[in-house]
């Protein structure tokens, strides 16, 4: 199978999909579409991982969690995502005490169509890569990153990038000379 | 579904991250967070990063913090650094070379700024007559000592200081990026303190 990942310039294709928002009876699930997040003018950044209780993942949602507040600070919704279902998902999320806080919905793109198209889905069992996707406020790709399934993500990097992408040099004063104008 | 959290939290959160509770936030800090004001998230994202920087050790990042709060004579910045520093590991001592430190760069500052200003062959070669004995043993060491050195000497605007312990620091082995990072905190720091 030949992968093509969504990369940096494309556009985030458009989805509407079933999350796991709250652990709470009768508000545990929302619709996500890619056109509330586009009207909401923020960022976004959507992670993936292969498959709902199993090790690895519980560590690196939790650390995506510990630094929810920082992705809100720099305008950003997150969102987390796997092939699971919107019902495994809140099973998770019930049965690990890790997760049971989590502040950002959990994606459930049971019919796999969106990881296809985004390129990320391992031959064999058609399950997520961990991807990570930066999209900014106009619907298009301008970071990605594919770890193998038994590679875990660094959160901060992912911040880091996001700091560099929201260019944090605008003040005249770092002019170079020669340089065009700062269009901002 | 996808609303922001309130600047409200931000500002105290900028304060939590200086070791700051405070039940109200200072006047300045409080009337950007009543008007909305963007810059609050940019602001706590500085500092945070700044107080993160890789190439300093969370103790030196607080003791350089600490330094900025004694030269910008904020006392309730200075009590929150303080405790950051002594909570990752940092002595009594150190605490008080990293003042004393600071002190002796306020004189110097505005004495070699002089120097350096009029450029007169008598000034620059009288002895300084200005005791600087902490320079020869700091507890804190002669590299992190260059460092607060500079930091403070960025913040007063003395050229011949800063140019001079720029070139300690690389004698002592100090890389580029540790120096830059050691200054953009001072700076950032500073940007805090206007506000409280």
């Amino acid at each position: 199978m030949k992968n093509a990942v969504l990369s940096v310039g494309a556009e985030f294709p458009a989805f509407a999909k079933k999350a796991v928002v709250s652990i709470e009876k009768g508000k545990e699930f929302y619709d996500i579409t890619s056109e509330e997040i586009k009207g909401s003018g923020k960022w976004m950044v959507m992670f993936w991982w292969p498959k709902d209780f199993t090790f690895v993942c519980p560590t690196e949602i939790a650390e995506f969690n510990k630094h929810y507040q920082d992705f809100a600070d720099r305008d950003a919704i997150l969102i987390g995502a796997s092939t699971d279902s919107e019902f495994v998902h809140l099973a998770w999320r019930k049965d690990h005490e890790d997760l049971r806080g989590l502040q950002f919905p959990m994606l459930a793109d049971t019919s796999k169509s969106l990881a296809a198209e985004l390129g990320i889905l391992e031959a064999e069992e058609k399950i997520a890569y961990r991807a990570t996707f930066v999209v900014d406020p106009n619907g298009i790709v301008r970071w990605t990153s594919v770890y193998d399934l038994s590679v875990g993500r660094n959160v901060k990097e992912v911040l880091r990038v996001m700091d560099a992408l929201q260019t944090d040099e605008l003040c005249p004063c770092n002019w170079q000379k020669g340089e065009a104008t700062l269009n901002a | 579904m996808f609303a922001n959290n309130t600047t409200q939290d931000t500002a105290q959160q900028v304060l939590k991250v200086v070791g700051i509770s405070l039940p109200e936030a200072p006047a300045k800090l409080q009337a950007l967070a009543t008007t909305d004001a963007r810059y609050l998230k940019d602001l706590k994202i500085n500092v945070t990063n700044a107080l993160e920087a890789g190439t300093l050790e969370k103790k030196e990042a607080y003791l350089l913090g600490l330094a900025v709060a004694v030269n910008e004579k904020i006392p309730v910045l200075q009590q929150g650094l303080e405790q950051l520093a002594l909570a990752a590991g940092a002595t009594d001592k150190e605490v008080a070379d990293v003042v004393s430190c600071t002190s002796l760069m306020n004189a110097n500052n505005v004495y070699y700024r002089f120097r350096h200003f009029v450029n007169k062959e008598f000034y620059t070669t009288a002895p300084a007559g200005i005791r600087m004995s902490i320079m020869a043993n700091p507890v804190i060491g002669k590299e992190f000592f260059e460092l607060v050195s500079l930091v403070v000497s960025a913040l007063n605007g003395c050229e011949m200081c800063v140019t001079s312990h720029e070139e300690a620091l690389l004698k002592h082995g100090t890389g580029e990026q540790r120096i830059l990072d050691a200054v953009r905190l001072g700076a950032v720091i500073k940007s805090l303190g206007v506000l409280l």
